[in-house]
């Protein structure tokens, strides 16, 4: 029995995104991404043409929307040939999912209302300068002092944090290991709060990355999402969308990556005839094709399964490792095919070959998904 | 067989190897961020220290495996002044000292190992890579000597280079084996103009640009040897100690990506230990090492292959190119996974290695062509390598 994920509906949001891309993003991401940052205002178009809100219900501002709709809206951004750019303006669907599913109404109004109009900026922070993969291991302390939390500590990596209005912040409420650890949204304008570095990338350039640290900031008790210790589930309720959408984001980039590979094959010539006319360039074609549709075919099957409520712990962490592989592959291949011109800044490629190497770093190592595959299997 | 180096090699190479240390690898990061303006300035710094190090007579001398070893301890400190180095010393020197008129030799081999001229090899275009067929860059004959006009492109140097090393037609109707004419064209020649500095993935300390050639104006004695339509032959020649040099470059990026890996696994603790504890992040290291080591000898049996002018030596040149540059990726990445996102942060070696590797596969012969040649000389019986 054949089935489509894809339906007329989705079919228009795309055609919808596309032209975002081509009016909003298309005409000056070259420039975004030389100085490592776009517009604010970008964040309130996208909330304007109804594209934040997607997959939120419709009392906070959002627009219900199925999973394949998140889909569609992402490959057709990444159509503007930015990674960095799809994660910054992305940053809230990490940000906010924990304020969804385990927030106060009174969070949902203060925090997620203003994000999905595009007025607010919002970032998760997790990851610390020596806690990595290593989640439960966190040391950003929050001590109870009456009706505020009293936060010490330092968070990096985190998307969108050189102008997040306030960050989804894991720290330490409890004793050591995963119990003790809760979120709490930290406005980036409490005292003692400081970015204190603008972090340099490979790639990603057109997206902020921030290290933040928090020197006594008192934050309100009622910033509490969930209860104390929840914070675990909370991170671990994420990562599984989040490790879809970087799944996504791989087969995404490495379809662009195989699009310019090819039309650059068919134009070049050498030898008295073109690219294409080479045996091994068309077989590392096909072989590139081959792998974005397995990529892509098996991110949507997990998807499917997402959407349908079943476990997909195992899957995704599969489907993550495939495509970003597949991704660093496709990328360098397609720079490959381009010869000298794929290492230059000018050409696509090679902005596609550094933005595609965190893909299987961040949101969970290659290696991190592999022992969760590994752990289920025995 | 005897693996073992000579006292002197050895000798050479742990001199030459602190002095990369102290001199050339503070460098390394500066050189990545600099503009190309301030590049070019630096990068001549660093060539003249070099030289006075004496790396550039160790460039031009018999001896291939000093300049193996030599190189790879400049490569582990910093990619694009290996680069710079090799465009000026082997692209440049090497066709030069073997081909070059006594007076040529003169003229440029002594300045260039004292550190005093900067040279490159102008050969690719915008039509012609691989294919030197598609070559635009002509030099027709004139009473007084050569006029030349065309235009090269990619070409490493360009920016900072006193003395360009050009191949041109003086005859396309006898093809690429009797047309083409290497000639030595000095900067101020007029009618000369460097193009603006490309802007590249990795390497970047080492400026690239196009140049145009509009009527430039040369005598006979700027052709190289002095022997007219033998550029094909020569650029051949030339390439597969090029190539061996990328093949050093990649072996020195490599052991750099798994050196800072190691010690990044001794001191870094994730779950309670170092994570060279895990097994997962040993096995990398083990890999790094296996490549590492498979790399360094093929690039030293076809560095004495060549040495001993082995007819075997451009395929064995071009495998240990191939070899070596994929796994140089390889080493970079996995170098890269594990310092997980640290490794992605500019100002850290992994993540400039990572973007230095992949020039190897693409300069000098793609692997793709480079794969090309190999499977020719080996279906040919009557190949003489």
């Amino acid at each position: 029995m054949y089935q489509e994920y894809f339906s007329p509906e989705h079919h228009l949001l795309r055609d919808s995104v596309r032209k975002f891309v081509l009016r909003e993003i298309k005409p000056w991401i070259d420039r975004w991404e030389e100085e490592e940052i776009f517009p604010r205002e970008l964040y309130y178009r996208a909330a304007e043409a109804g594209f934040l809100g997607l997959g939120y219900p419709e009392e906070y501002g959002g627009t219900p929307a199925d999973i394949f709709m998140g889909i569609v809206y992402a490959e057709e951004l990444l159509k503007a040939g930015s990674a960095g750019l799809v994660a910054g303006l992305g940053s809230l669907s990490i940000g906010m999912p924990p304020v969804l599913k385990m927030g106060s109404e009174e969070q949902k109004n203060k925090f997620l209302v203003p994000v999905l109009k595009g007025q607010k900026i919002s970032a998760l922070g997790i990851t610390e300068p020596n806690t990595g993969s290593d989640v439960a291991n966190i040391k950003t302390r929050a001590l109870r002092e009456g009706n505020y939390y009293r936060i010490n500590g330092a968070k990096t990596f985190i998307t969108s944090g050189c102008r997040a209005d306030f960050l989804t912040t894991a720290v330490r409420t409890g004793g050591e290991g995963f119990q003790g650890i809760s979120l709490l949204l930290i406005e980036s304008s409490t005292p003692g709060y400081s970015v204190t570095k603008k972090i340099k990338k490979m790639g990603w350039h057109a997206s902020d990355t921030a290290e933040i640290s928090f020197v006594d900031c008192l934050v309100p008790a009622e910033n509490l999402i969930g209860g104390e210790g929840n914070g675990f589930y909370g991170i671990m309720l994420n990562f599984q969308r989040e490790r879809l959408s970087l799944a996504i984001m791989a087969h995404g980039l490495a379809q662009l990556a195989l699009e310019e590979a090819l039309e650059y094959a068919k134009k070049r010539e050498a030898f008295g005839r073109p690219l294409v006319g080479f045996q091994v360039l068309r077989h590392k074609l096909a072989d590139m094709a081959t792998k974005v549709e397995v990529a892509r075919e098996f991110n949507y099957r997990v998807a499917a399964r997402m959407e349908a409520g079943l476990d997909a712990v195992r899957e995704v962490s599969m489907a993550k490792n495939f495509a970003c592989e597949v991704c660093d592959e496709v990328v360098s291949a397609a720079v490959q095919i381009h010869g000298g011109y794929g290492y230059a800044r000018e050409y696509l490629v090679e902005r596609l070959y550094r933005d595609s190497r965190i893909l299987s770093i961040g949101g969970g190592t290659t290696e991190i998904m592999k022992e969760i595959i590994g752990k289920l299997m025995i | 067989m005897n693996y073992e180096l000579t006292a002197s090699q050895r000798e050479i190479t742990a001199s030459f190897a602190a002095y990369c240390r102290a001199a050339i690898l503070p460098q390394a990061d500066i050189l990545d961020t600099a503009d190309p303006g301030e590049a070019a300035r630096l990068m001549r710094e660093n060539l003249r220290k070099l030289a006075l190090a004496g790396y550039f007579s160790c460039l031009l001398a018999p001896d291939m495996i000093s300049r193996c070893t030599a190189g790879e301890e400049l490569a582990k400190s910093c990619g694009a002044t290996f680069l710079a180095a090799m465009s000026s010393g082997i692209s440049f020197g090497t066709p030069v000292f073997i081909f070059g008129s006594d007076a040529q030799r003169e003229k440029y081999l002594p300045a260039l190992a004292a550190g005093n001229l900067v040279g490159c090899l102008a050969y690719t275009e915008e039509g012609a890579g691989s294919d030197l067929g598609g070559i635009i860059t002509q030099a027709s004959r004139q009473d007084n000597g050569w006029f030349l006009s065309g235009a090269k492109n990619l070409v490493t140097n360009a920016p900072l280079a006193d003395v360009f090393l050009i191949l041109a037609w003086t005859g396309k109707e006898a093809g690429l084996e009797g047309g083409l004419t290497f000639f030595l064209l000095d900067r101020d020649t007029a009618g000369l103009t460097i193009g603006p500095a490309v802007s590249t993935l990795g390497l970047r300390g080492a400026p690239v640009a196009g140049i145009n050639l509009s009527g430039c104006l040369l005598p006979d004695e700027a052709i190289l040897g002095g022997q007219i339509g033998r550029g094909y032959e020569q650029l051949l020649q030339a390439l597969t100690h090029v190539r061996l040099a990328i093949a050093t470059l990649s072996v020195g990026l490599g052991v750099a990506a798994m050196e800072e890996s190691t010690s990044y696994a001794k001191t870094k603790r994730a779950f309670g230990k170092p994570i060279g504890i895990f097994e997962g992040v040993g096995a990398k290291l083990a890999h790094m090492f296996t490549l590492n080591d498979l790399g360094r000898l093929m690039t030293f049996k076809a560095a004495w292959a060549t040495e001993q002018n082995d007819p075997e030596k451009a395929v064995l040149a071009a495998a240990a190119k191939i070899f070596t540059s994929e796994a140089a990726r390889e080493i970079a990445h996995l170098a890269m996974q594990v310092h997980g996102g640290h490794g992605y942060l500019k100002g850290g070696l992994v993540e400039r290695i990572y973007r230095d590797a992949r020039f190897a596969e693409l300069a000098f012969g793609t692997s793709e062509m480079l794969r090309g040649e190999i499977a020719k000389a080996s279906l040919d019986p009557f190949s003489e390598g």
